[in-house]
C-alpha cells in the first residue's frame, strides 16, 4: 500500500474546566506528516500532544480545524473508518483474548477468511519475535512482550498510518532503547506514515525523522533533531531539549556581547545596548586551569563524574554555568573551589530571537 | 459550550449503532417509566382537565390515612435502628472476631437466607410461632388466643428480613478500617473499649447512616409483611393504598396514597445516594480481609458476639425449619402427622402460578440482564446528549416503593392506547425496569475499572461501536451481566408489591398465590409454595455463582452481594 500523508489544519480542542472555564487543550495546531515519515510530537505532560494524536486517531472530536489523511477529510470520521493502527501507553490488550486472538482481531473485524488471518498473524508474530506465544493470555506476558503484541496488533491489518501514544514509558530503560530500535526498523521496512508521541527528548531524537515541540496546546517549533538542539526557537525549546545555559547578555558592539563581565565574540545583528539571550550547551564551554590563563573567570561549585563525561557547575559572577567535559580521561579533574578559566565555543552558540 | 454540545450531537447522529441504542433505551424508558408516572400524577392531581390538590388534601385530612403515614414512619424508623444494630453485630463479629472460614460461611448463610426468600416467609413462621395456635404461644406457653398481629410482629419480621442489608453495608466498611489504626490507639495506652469508642465507631458512622437509610427505605416500601402481620390496628401506607384499589376500586385514592408514600421514599433515596453515599472515610482497596485478626477485641467479647450471632442465626434457622415442617404436616399445630398433600396441591392446583412465574422470570431474566449492561455501558462509556437524564430516569422505578410502581402501571396500562394489563408483558416489563438498575450499577462499576483504551484499541482496529460492544465490552462485563440476571430472576420469583396489581386470571404469580392462601388460612400450601421458591432461587443463585466464580469475579461474598442489589 502506498504511504499516505497527514495534514492538520488549524485544529483546536477545548474543554470545560470547572474553575478556569473554557480551556484549550490544543489550539490552532497545523502540521503535516509526509508520506512514510516518522514525526514525533514532543512536550511535557499536559502540552496537548496526546490530545492531538487522539484527534488524528478519531478518539477525540476537534472543535475547529480539519484533519486529512491521504487527502481525505476525516475530521469527524469515526476511528474505525480511518485505517489507523494505534499503540497505547498501557498497550490495551484485550484481557479476555489470547495473543493470537488479540492480533487477529483487526483482521476478523475486516471479515478476512480463516487461512489468511492465520497466515498474517503468524507472519507478524514472527516479525516481532513472538512466534511461540500464540496461545498465551496477555496477563502471562512480560511488559516487553505485551508491548510487542500491541505492536503486532497495530500493524497486522496494514493500516494507512501508525500512531504511538508514549508506547515505551512503562518499560525499563534498557528495554526502552531496544524497543525503540525495533519500532524504528519496522517502520522503515514497512514505510508507513507514523506519528509518535513522547515526553522523552532522547527517545524523540533517536526515533524521529522530524520533531514537533508542543507547549500549552500550541506548536512551538518543528524541525529535525539537530535544528531543535542547535537552533531552538525559544527558551522553552532550548531548556526542554537537552541541558542548556541561557546566558543573559548585552550587545556591546556589532560582533561582541557582554555576559556577566565576560566579553564574547558573537555577532547578534542587534543594536548596541540591546539585551540578548544566548543558548550555550554545557559541551560548548571548556574549563581551563585558572592559573595558566589569568585571570580566572569562575570557580568550581560541584563536580559530578558520570563515566563518559564529567559535569561541573561553575559560578561566574552571580550565576552558575553547567559545563560538560568529555576529555576527562586525558587530564586531572578540577577540584571543587578551584578557580578556573572558561573558553566558549561561540560558533555553536545560538542567540534567541 | 455550544460547540461542544453540537460536537456531542454530531457524534451521536453520525454513529448509527449508538444512535439506535440511545433512541431505543429512551423509547423504553418513556413507555415503561415516564408514561406510567405521568399517568399516576395525572390521576392524582388532575380533575376534569384542571389541576387540583383537593384529593390530596382530602386524603391527608382522613385520620386513618394520617395514622397510616405516621405508622409507616414509626415502623421504618424502628426497623432502621434495630436492623442496623443487628447488622452491626454480625458485621463486627465477621470483620473483627478473627473467626474461622466455616464460622464466616455460617454467618453469611444465616444473613443471606432472608434476602432471597419470598416476602412472607418470616411472616408465616411468626404466625406459626406466635399466633393463636402458635408453636410457642400455644404449645409451649399455653397462652390462649395470643394476638400476633400489630406493630411488634411486623417490626420483628421486617428486622429479620432486612438486617442482612445492614450487614452487607457495614461489613466491608469495618473490614476496611485498618487494624493498624486500632492497634495504634491501643499502643498509645487506650483501653480496648476506649479504642472501640473513639476509633472504630466514628470511622463506621457513615456506614451506620447509610445502612439506616437503606433499611428505612426497605421497610417503608415493604408491602407483604404488613399485609400479613400488621392487621387492622396498625395500618401502613402501602397496604392502605392496596386496599383502596382492590377493596374499594378507588384508583384515585390509591394513587394519592401512594404519592404520599413517595415523599419520604424519595427524600431517603436522595439522602442516601447523594449525601451519605459519598461520605465514607475508608476506601475499599480489595486487599482487606486477610488482616482481620486483631487484638483490638478481647476474647471474651468475641465469644459474646459470636454467641449473640449464633442466637440470631438460630432464630432464623428455627423459622425456616418451622416453614419446612409446616409444609409437610396436615395442619400445623392441630394435626402434626406427615403428609405430602400440600406439595401435591401446589403442583396441581397451584401449577399454573408456578408455570407462569417461571415463564415470566425466564423471559425477564435475559431481558433485564441485557438492558442492565446496555444502559450501564451507555452511561459509563458513551457520550451523548441527555446522558444524565437517562441515568436518573432509569433509576426511578428502582427507587420508588413497589406499590407506587404497581399502581402507576395499573393506571397507565389498563386502557388504550397501551392496554397491557392482564398480559405477561406488563409483569415482565415491571420486573425488568424495577430490578435492572442493580445490573446497571454493577456494569457501571465494572466499566470504571476497565481502561477506556481497550475499547479505543478495538475502534482503531476497525471495529464499529456495535462490534466493539459485542466482542470486547460484553465479555469483559460478563460478571455484571450475570449479577443483573440473578437479581431480576430472584425478584421475579419473590417480589409482590408492584406486581400484585398486575396479575390476572391468565397470568398468576406464586407470591400472589401465597398471599391468597394466607388470607384463606390455607397455611400448608402457603408454606409449601415458600419452600419451593426458596429452593428454586437457591439453585439458580448457586448456578450463577459458579458461573461468576469461573469468570474470575470478585470473592464469593461480592457475588452474593451483587445478587441482592446492595
Amino acid at each position: 500500500m502506498a504511504p499516505v500523508d497527514i495534514v492538520l489544519d488549524r485544529v483546536s480542542k477545548r474543554f470545560d474546566h470547572t474553575v478556569k472555564g473554557q480551556v484549550y487543550a490544543v489550539r490552532d495546531v497545523s502540521l503535516s506528516v509526509a508520506q512514510g515519515e516518522l514525526l514525533t510530537l514532543l512536550g511535557p505532560s499536559g502540552c496537548g500532544k496526546s490530545t492531538t494524536l487522539r484527534m488524528i486517531a478519531g478518539f477525540e472530536d476537534p472543535d475547529d480545524g480539519a484533519i486529512l489523511i491521504g487527502g481525505r477529510d476525516v475530521t469527524h470520521a469515526l476511528p474505525n473508518k480511518r485505517g489507523i493502527g494505534f499503540m497505547f501507553q498501557n498497550y490495551a490488550l484485550f484481557p479476555h483474548l489470547s495473543v493470537f486472538e488479540n492480533v487477529a482481531y483487526g483482521l476478523k473485524v475486516q471479515g478476512r477468511d480463516g487461512p489468511s488471518v492465520q497466515r498474517a498473524v503468524t507472519d507478524v508474530l514472527e516479525l516481532v519475535g513472538l512466534s511461540k506465544y500464540e496461545r498465551q493470555q496477555p496477563h502471562q506476558l512480560s511488559g516487553g512482550e505485551q508491548q510487542r503484541v500491541a505492536l503486532a496488533r497495530a500493524v497486522v491489518f496494514e493500516p494507512q498510518v501508525l500512531l504511538f501514544d508514549e508506547p515505551l514509558s512503562n518499560l525499563d530503560a534498557k528495554l526502552r532503547v531496544e524497543m525503540r530500535e525495533q519500532i524504528r526498523s519496522l517502520q522503515r521496512r514497512v514505510g508507513i506514515t507514523t506519528v509518535y508521541v513522547t515526553h522523552d527528548q532522547e527517545e524523540a531524537m533517536a526515533i524521529s525523522d522530524r520533531i514537533v515541540v508542543m507547549d500549552r496546546g500550541v506548536v512551538v517549533q518543528q524541525g529535525v533533531a539537530r535544528e531543535l538542539y542547535y537552533r531552538p526557537a525559544t527558551e522553552f525549546v532550548a531548556r526542554f531539549i537537552g541541558r542548556t545555559n541561557i546566558l543573559a547578555g548585552t550587545v556591546t558592539s556589532a560582533g561582541e556581547v557582554e555576559v556577566g563581565g565576560l566579553r564574547l565574540p558573537i555577532a547578534t545583528g542587534r543594536a548596541v545596548g540591546a539585551a540578548v539571550q544566548i543558548v550555550a550547551r554545557p559541551e560548548m564551554i571548556e574549563l581551563r586551569d585558572g592559573s595558566a590563563e589569568s585571570p580566572a573567570d569562575g570557580r568550581v561549585v560541584t563536580r559530578t563524574f558520570l563515566g563518559e563525561k564529567t559535569d561541573y557547575l561553575v559560578s561566574v559572577g552571580a550565576t552558575n554555568l553547567q559545563v560538560s567535559m568529555t576529555d576527562h580521561h586525558r587530564r586531572q579533574p578540577f577540584e571543587v573551589g578551584q578557580p578556573v578559566g572558561l573558553r566558549f565555543h561561540v560558533d555553536a552558540m545560538h542567540v534567541l530571537a | 459550550m455550544a460547540a461542544i454540545r453540537s460536537a456531542s450531537w454530531r457524534r451521536t447522529a453520525g454513529d448509527p449503532a449508538l444512535l439506535g441504542a440511545v433512541v431505543g433505551v429512551w423509547v423504553l424508558l418513556l413507555l415503561f417509566v415516564l408514561f406510567p408516572m405521568a399517568h399516576l400524577l395525572e390521576r392524582a392531581f388532575v380533575d376534569d382537565g384542571r389541576f387540583t390538590l383537593a384529593p390530596l388534601l382530602e386524603s391527608l385530612a382522613d385520620p386513618s390515612h394520617r395514622a397510616a403515614f405516621v405508622n409507616s414512619l414509626v415502623l421504618a424508623t424502628s426497623v432502621g435502628v434495630c436492623g442496623t444494630a443487628l447488622g452491626f453485630l454480625f458485621a463486627l463479629t465477621a470483620a473483627r472476631g478473627g473467626l474461622g472460614r466455616h464460622w464466616l460461611t455460617f454467618l453469611d448463610a444465616a444473613a443471606l437466607l432472608p434476602l432471597v426468600s419470598p416476602p412472607f416467609t418470616t411472616s408465616i413462621s411468626i404466625i406459626f410461632s406466635f399466633g393463636p395456635k402458635g408453636f410457642i404461644t400455644h404449645d409451649l406457653l399455653g397462652l390462649a388466643n395470643a394476638s400476633v398481629y400489630g406493630f411488634w410482629s411486623t417490626a420483628l419480621a421486617e428486622t429479620l428480613t432486612y438486617f442482612p442489608i445492614a450487614y452487607l453495608t457495614l461489613r466491608p466498611i469495618l473490614a476496611a478500617i485498618d487494624p493498624n489504626l486500632e492497634e495504634m490507639a491501643l499502643s498509645l495506652g487506650g483501653s480496648r473499649w476506649r479504642t472501640f469508642r473513639t476509633v472504630t465507631l466514628p470511622l463506621a458512622v457513615p456506614g451506620f447512616a447509610n445502612s439506616f437509610l437503606l433499611l428505612f427505605a426497605a421497610s417503608l416500601a415493604d408491602f407483604a409483611t404488613p399485609l400479613i402481620l400488621a392487621g387492622n390496628s396498625f395500618p401502613v401506607l402501602p397496604t392502605q393504598a392496596y386496599l383502596q384499589i382492590t377493596g374499594l376500586f378507588d384508583f384515585k385514592g390509591g394513587a394519592v396514597l401512594s404519592l404520599i408514600l413517595l415523599v419520604p421514599a424519595a427524600a431517603v433515596f436522595l439522602l442516601q445516594r447523594y449525601w451519605v453515599g459519598r461520605r465514607t472515610y475508608v476506601t475499599v482497596t480489595g486487599k482487606v480481609g486477610q488482616r482481620s485478626r486483631t487484638r483490638a477485641i478481647a476474647p471474651w467479647v468475641v465469644a459474646l458476639l459470636t454467641g449473640a450471632c449464633v442466637a440470631v442465626a438460630a432464630v432464623i434457622a428455627y423459622f425456616y425449619a418451622l416453614l419446612l415442617v409446616a409444609s409437610l404436616v396436615v395442619a400445623f399445630g392441630a394435626n402434626n402427622s406427615f403428609t405430602l398433600h400440600h406439595y401435591h396441591v401446589i403442583f396441581t392446583e397451584g401449577l399454573p402460578a408456578i408455570r407462569d412465574t417461571l415463564i415470566i422470570a425466564a423471559i425477564g431474566m435475559p431481558l433485564g440482564g441485557l438492558y442492565g449492561v446496555l444502559v450501564g455501558y451507555l452511561i459509563a462509556r458513551r457520550d451523548f446528549p441527555g446522558k444524565q437524564a437517562m441515568e436518573i430516569v432509569a433509576m426511578i422505578n428502582y427507587a420508588l416503593p413497589g406499590t407506587i410502581v404497581g399502581i402507576a402501571y395499573l393506571i397507565a396500562f389498563n386502557d388504550p392506547p397501551v392496554a397491557l394489563t392482564g398480559g405477561a408483558l406488563v409483569i415482565v416489563a415491571c420486573y425488568v425496569f424495577r430490578y435492572s438498575p442493580t445490573g446497571i450499577r454493577a456494569a457501571v462499576a465494572q466499566l470504571q475499572q476497565i481502561d477506556r483504551s481497550i475499547e479505543e484499541a478495538s475502534a482503531s482496529l476497525g471495529a464499529g461501536v456495535g462490534q466493539t460492544f459485542r466482542r470486547v465490552t460484553l465479555p469483559l462485563i460478563a460478571p455484571a451481566f450475570f449479577a443483573g440476571l440473578g437479581v431480576v430472576f430472584i425478584r421475579s420469583m419473590t417480589a409482590i408489591s408492584a406486581t400484585i396489581f398486575l396479575v390476572s386470571i391468565n397470568w398468576m404469580l406464586i407470591t400472589v398465590r401465597i398471599l391468597e392462601n394466607m388470607t384463606e388460612l390455607a397455611l400448608g400450601p402457603a408454606a409449601a409454595f415458600s419452600v419451593f421458591v426458596i429452593v428454586v432461587v437457591f439453585v439458580v443463585v448457586a448456578g450463577l455463582s459458579l458461573v461468576l466464580a469461573r469468570l474470575r469475579a470478585p470473592a464469593a461474598g461480592g457475588a452474593a452481594r451483587s445478587f441482592l442489589g446492595g
